[in-house]
């Protein structure tokens, strides 16, 4: 039962984290229409970025998201500025090519400037927990949680409130509309793109801490979040949160009591199943345009 | 303007089958004169091996336009199948490369029906994670795999003095089989099928291409090579295991190659892979060995992808092209495609069902009881019942807005129906998908004509298929029975000399006419026209009327959406008018005139009987409701 | 008719002489550069004024780079030290080395191209069983000697060849040997009893993990967990929960080097300490490990290991004291040492023979014992060492051989403290 309940407080914790990433991957996807295969590196990046400034400067990597995101929201606008605003339009297949070149190019610029090795930022309260009625909260676990809900909550209320925000839900939901009532698409793009970016800006400090990392680690990352949109239904921000903590639970109660070794294949077989049951996933609709039948 | 020269001279003719034959002579020659270049030997089998790859990668992401990020899973599959096999039966792994092939395209075949139903980015998802899966897999069920132990292939029997020159001859072979087959492919009509999903898919579905089939075969068509190569590969590693023989990293070559060379064409992904081989293995050897591998690649790819999306051949053939337009005089195709004259023809429908039984008071052959369709809260098609007797030529007529394009959608499949029936020659069609529709003879033109452009005008015309069978698929469409059935259409229209022109550079007009041709070929009893004379000269109208008449009196039946009101009248009988998504009238043209509720439909003043300019600009409501 | 050469049609390609002159050139490019060469079964008469060139393919870049890195510096400091003394066979020894970047079809062309193309005289072998499974192979075909510094799966030794020595002390499976040796010295009352086995999938550490499973049953520790965990896992936290739920006395755990750091650090976040800790690897990474958990935490931590720094064996000291010479004072990691031993053997044999003869090395090898920085080395007739390995306990924060005797650095072994 505790192993249970233990399981349970994991997945959920784990699932926090998931839909901070997820949710930037599915904004990206919602506003312009291209799976940001890159998502992934980016995130290994900022870990990166935050375990060296960790280790030089012993500054707590949770509290670095703080630098990291508005880091990385600029290294977004610049990537759709100087990148992927070039190739707007073109096929599905083009845009996955270019994210996918890109992902490569970041996983090679850290294979070649920080080596093929396995990092984690570990601050003194990495090996601690709080413990409820004999229940484990690792505190890294909590506070990496805590700061993606905190985030998650941010994004939610900017794309609620703001007019910004509206502006890119709009230009999600009906592209042509938005453009009729004076919103610049590329301008939208361009921010949703930062946005989205931004999120890695957070989920690469989070990660740093709670899981050992490499440069081909983001493979890994990236069909976790895959799987996890696919889920929710690709361009859902609610579908991503709903995904994010089903899987997150899914992976946890398979490698308590089946095996870790297939756990990671979970998303994987939701992928697969998703597209084959119900293409469009939990909120969506976009995915997957059938020819009538 | 002398190498210019001389290259034409080559392209032209038989010399230019001579430069392939040749390298393949050379290349086949070379292990005899430099027995013992064994280090060169293994690096162009490697080359060969991509190349193969490249080019099986090609037929579904090249020709049909979908991309697949995790090609190397068949590499994998192939070299598991062989290596495991002649672990167990300890035996050459060579016996087994048909049953590496088999399990290859049984793989993509299932794959590719659970995603291949569907757009988008369904497949590119699906082809990576099927590659990382299978990682996890092959490494999961160690009883059957040896998990991450990998498995030991037997070592090549024959003596260590041939060192790989059976494996370069092996993959020499594999590949000129490979490109043989992809050449063959894109020759055939399922070639031609291949090449118009990825330009229009939609409009493919229309003239009869079973999309799903054609992508899934596509699919499972690329695999096969790579799954009979893995089979060699297994043999020529000696070792397998999970990681290695599922490699991404192989993947991004493979598509990089394609990319490189030119995806789409022949040569390019052969070109590209022969690139990408010897610049990596001189990278590796001259450049220190650094870690700079993969940023190379990554780098590459967003690269090529950015500047050079069509690869290297079709920019240098563009160039080409360019300046030997230059040189000449360019022919103006509009004038020449007015002047030329029509060949008659019999276009016969397979059973002219009017003429067939003309005692008979025979079923209407297109009977619509009661469709509806909405998008949102706005009801495009409302109830409506309409009826196209067996060699009439019916129009639908009606204001901007009232809903005549969507049940052209309707009846043709591009859209699901909401509700109620549609019928056609005794058969309910309405939850057909849209190519049975077509083989059942219904055939479709667009208000802004949907041509493959890229594709030759004799492409378009041949690409149509008029039935589900297999064989169809596999016949030429280059030569043979097909492609002279679309000369003959083409002659039919008049536009028989432009055959080879790309279908983009023809006028609007011109357009119009291959469309029409393109319906012919399949053999329709019924066609529907979405404004024939919309946007079109004077002198193509009334080709485009002695057309439709003509086919008419060989037992086409014709519905046609006109704005040209006169033209209406003067061609069709009955007339039905549509207005707020209903029938409101239907009947002679004469009656149809004169009925009170028709003038107040078009009393709005959208409504300009005489203005032939599509839609676009008119047409904002049509618009919204499409984009809906 | 001009445009016609603009349109995407296939008969333009196939008639197109472009994309073929382009292929043409790139292809005769390659076959300019290797014209030459002899049948491989024919080898150059040895010239004793020309350096004795050794070829190796390392792993210097991709996943496998930091034992590739090491091995490099062990045979680097091989070469200098042979060098310094007069060389091998009165010739100057060389090392040709190049990078397989971690992949399987380049370390094929590498050791392809090092024997056909460079002709060297000798080979030694790369890092990781994944590389030396393919290598081998090269090596087999062209009758080369083939000697690997790792690469100790069992399976690489069914394979008949006659030229492949592991310059190790023992495989993989009896790698947990001198562990379980030593859970048997002790009293029954104090043997663990019940023990939990989770492994890496890995094809190094999951058979020392499986056999150690099958001896100490054997010997009546009851088994209450076993799982295996893919090479990429990163999160351990399901894994501690569920050993905790089941508190084993003994932890032995198949771990490659991050996941052993790992499991370790969820252990501490549920706080459960078993009474015996072993790991295969990871503990033996010094600096890193004990960064990684805590040097506190170390106390008591069993494993395997090849080479210790305080061995008494003959070259050791010099050994350590060259590389701490050259990269900072640091202590060699255990692959350099290996690496070195792996060329000791092949100088030893060379030495033995008296000239560069693959087969009669090979055949004195399969006949001979060696002495090599990680003790007495012997081989039966796969290729496979029949010596033991060392076992090591962490005490004090540092790393002490505690068994066998013979190589023993301390006489006690400590008990496991609880986490800190």
């Amino acid at each position: 039962m505790t192993q249970l309940v233990q399981a349970l407080v994991l997945g959920l914790l784990i699932g926090g984290v998931y839909a901070l990433m997820a949710s930037g991957l599915t904004l990206i996807f919602g506003v312009m229409n291209i799976i940001n295969v890159a998502h992934g590196a980016l995130l290994i990046l900022v870990a990166f970025l935050t375990w060296k400034t960790w280790s030089v400067t012993g500054i707590d990597p949770i509290l670095l998201a703080v630098v990291m995101t508005p880091l990385m929201f600029g290294v977004g606008w610049l990537l759709y500025k100087g990148v992927l605003s070039r190739i707007s339009g073109s096929s599905p297949g083009m845009s996955v090519l270019l994210t996918f070149g890109i992902a490569i190019t970041i996983e090679g610029i850290l294979n070649v400037t920080a080596g093929n090795k396995f990092r984690s930022a570990t601050p003194s309260y990495f090996s601690q927990s709080f413990r409820i009625l004999g229940i484990s909260l690792p505190k890294a676990q909590v506070y990496g949680c805590i700061a993606a809900v905190l985030v998650l909550g941010l994004l939610y209320v900017v794309l609620a409130k703001t007019w910004t925000g509206r502006a890119i839900r709009a230009t999600a939901q009906n592209p042509s509309g938005a453009a009729l009532i004076g919103i610049q698409a590329s301008g939208v793009a361009a921010l949703a793109f930062a946005i989205g970016t931004a999120t890695t800006g957070v989920g690469g400090s989070v990660l740093s801490v709670l899981y050992p990392f490499f440069p081909a680690s983001h493979y890994d990352w990236i069909s976790r979040l895959l799987g996890i949109i696919v889920l929710g239904g690709m361009g859902s921000l609610a579908g991503a949160l709903v995904g994010a903590i089903v899987l997150g639970l899914a992976e946890t109660l398979t490698a308590t009591y089946v095996s870790l070794q297939w756990s990671t294949l979970i998303f994987y077989a939701v992928i697969m199943i998703v597209l084959l049951f119900r293409p469009q996933g939990l909120f969506g609709s976009r995915l997957r345009q059938d020819v009538m039948a | 303007m002398t190498t210019l020269g001389r290259i034409r001279a080559l392209t032209s003719g038989r010399s230019g089958r001579l430069v392939p034959l040749l390298l393949f002579v050379v290349l086949v020659g070379y292990p005899v004169v430099f027995p013992f270049a064994i280090y060169e030997q293994g690096v162009l089998l490697l080359a060969f091996l991509l190349a193969l790859m490249a080019v099986s990668w090609n037929i579904v992401s090249g020709f049909a336009g979908y991309v697949s990020l995790g090609h190397s899973v068949f590499l994998g599959l192939g070299a598991y199948t062989g290596g495991l096999l002649a672990e167990h039966f300890q035996v050459n792994p060579l016996w087994f490369m048909p049953v590496g092939g088999l399990v290859a395209f049984v793989a993509a075949t299932l794959v590719g029906m659970v995603v291949l139903r569907a757009r988008g980015h369904a497949f590119v998802i699906i082809t990576i994670a099927l590659l990382l899966a299978m990682q996890v897999l092959v490494n999961n069920f160690s009883q059957v795999t040896h998990g991450s132990n990998g498995v030991n292939v037997p070592l090549p029997t024959w003596s260590s003095d041939y060192q790989n020159m059976p494996f370069y001859y092996m993959f020499l072979a594999l590949l000129a089989a490979t490109v043989g087959f992809a050449a063959w492919v894109r020759r055939t009509k399922f070639g031609t099928g291949l090449l118009a999903i990825r330009e229009d898919e939609d409009k493919a579905a229309a003239i009869g291409v079973n999309t799903t089939r054609y992508k899934v075969l596509a699919y499972a068509a690329s695999a096969v090579p790579i799954g009979v190569a893995g089979v060699v590969y297994a043999y020529f590693l000696s070792f397998l295991n999970p990681i290695g023989a599922f490699s991404l990293l192989t993947s991004v070559t493979i598509v990089l190659s394609a990319l490189l060379g030119g995806r789409g064409t022949l040569w390019g992904p052969v070109l590209g892979g022969f690139v990408v081989t010897i610049v990596t293995e001189v990278a590796n050897v001259y450049g220190g060995g650094t870690d700079s591998r993969l940023l190379v690649l990554g780098l590459a790819l967003v690269l090529v992808v950015l500047f050079l999306p069509r690869g290297v051949l079709p920019a240098i053939s563009a160039r080409l092209a360019r300046r030997r337009a230059a040189a000449q005089t360019v022919e103006y195709t509009d004038q020449a495609g007015v002047a030329s004259a029509r060949t008659p023809i019999v276009v016969s429908p397979r059973s002219a069902p009017a003429a067939q039984t003309p005692g008979r008071t025979a079923a209407p052959l297109l009977e619509i009881r009661g469709a509806a369709r909405s998008f949102g809260g706005l009801r495009a098609v409302d109830g409506v019942d309409l009826t196209v007797e067996a060699g009439s030529i019916t129009a639908l007529i009606g204001p901007n807005g009232s809903g005549k394009t969507t049940l052209f959608n309707l009846v043709t499949g591009a859209m699901s129906l909401g509700s109620g029936e549609i019928w056609f020659d005794g058969t309910r069609i309405d939850q057909l998908p849209p190519w049975e529709r077509a083989h059942l003879g219904l055939g479709r033109t667009f208000q802004i004509t949907r041509l493959f452009k890229s594709m030759t005008v004799l492409e378009n015309v041949v690409a149509p298929l008029p039935t589900a069978g297999w064989g169809l698929m596999a016949k030429d469409a280059v030569s043979g029975h097909e492609a002279e059935r679309a000369r003959e259409l083409l002659d039919f229209v008049g536009l028989g000399r432009f055959g080879a022109q790309q279908a983009g550079s023809l006028s609007y007009g011109q357009q119009k006419l291959v469309e029409l041709a393109q319906v012919l070929m399949l053999e329709p009893k019924m066609i529907l026209l979405d404004e024939p004379a919309g946007g079109i000269n004077p002198t193509l109208i009334n080709r485009m009327v002695e057309i439709i008449r003509d086919l008419n009196r060989q037992g086409i039946a014709f519905l046609v959406v006109e704005h040209n009101i006169p033209l209406v009248l003067d061609l069709c009988d009955p007339v039905a008018v549509l207005s707020r998504g209903q029938v409101i009238a239907q009947g002679p043209p004469s009656i149809v005139r004169a009925d009170p509720a028709v003038l107040e439909a078009y009393l709005g003043p959208e409504w300009l009987p005489a203005d032939p300019v599509p839609g676009p600009v008119l047409k904002p409501a049509d618009l919204s409701v499409k984009g809906g | 008719m001009a445009r016609q050469h603009d349109s995407g049609n296939f008969a333009r390609h196939a008639r197109s002489v472009t994309p073929i002159r382009a292929i043409a050139t790139g292809v005769a490019v390659l076959l300019a550069v290797g014209a030459c060469g002899t049948a491989p079964s024919k080898t150059a008469a040895a010239d004793n004024s020309k350096p004795l060139v050794v070829g190796i393919s390392l792993p210097l870049t991709g996943d496998f780079s930091q034992p590739g890195g090491e091995a490099r510096k062990g045979y680097e400091i091989w070469r200098d030290q042979v060098n310094a003394d007069g060389g091998l066979l009165g010739r100057k020894i060389e090392l040709k080395i190049t990078d397989d970047a971690s992949n399987q079809d380049t370390v094929v062309t590498d050791y392809t191209k090092l024997i056909t193309q460079d002709k060297v005289d000798l080979l030694l072998g790369t890092f990781s069983t994944l590389l030396n499974f393919p290598a081998s192979a090269v090596a087999e075909k062209n009758k080369m000697l083939y000697v690997e510094p790792a690469g100790g799966a069992p399976k690489m030794f069914d394979r008949g060849f006659t030229k492949l020595f592991f310059a190790q002390q023992a495989t993989a499976s009896h790698q947990p040997d001198v562990f379980v040796d030593y859970i048997k010295s002790l009293p029954e009352s104090e043997r663990p009893k019940t023990a939990a086995y989770p492994t890496q999938d890995d094809p190094f550490t999951t058979p020392v993990i499986e056999s150690m499973q099958k001896q100490l049953e054997a010997l009546g520790v009851k088994t209450v967990y076993t799982t295996t965990y893919p090479a990429d896992a990163t999160n351990f936290q399901t894994i501690a929960s569920a050993i905790a739920a089941k508190k084993p006395d003994l932890i032995a755990q198949g771990a490659v080097f991050e996941d052993g750091v790992g499991l370790v650090r969820s252990l501490q976040q549920l706080n459960y300490t078993p009474k015996v800790l072993f790991q295969t690897s990871a503990p033996s990474n010094a600096g890193q490990y004990s960064d990684g958990i805590g040097k506190a935490n170390t106390e008591g931590v069993f494993y395997t290991v090849s080479w210790n720094e305080k061995a008494k064996t003959p070259n050791n000291a010099e050994f350590v004291a060259e590389y701490a010479k050259r990269y900072n004072g640091g202590i060699p990691a255990e692959d350099a040492a290996d690496a070195y031993a792996a060329a000791q053997v092949v100088q030893a044999a060379a030495k033995a023979v008296g000239k560069i003869d693959q087969d009669a090395m090979a055949t004195w090898l399969h006949a001979n014992k060696v002495e090599t920085i990680l003790g007495t080395l012997a081989w039966d007739q796969t290729g496979a060492p029949t010596s033991q390995f060392l076992l090591a306990q962490w005490q004090n924060g540092a790393p002490e051989v505690v068994a066998p005797k013979e190589a023993a650095t301390v006489d006690k072994v400590v008990t496991k403290t609880p986490w800190q």
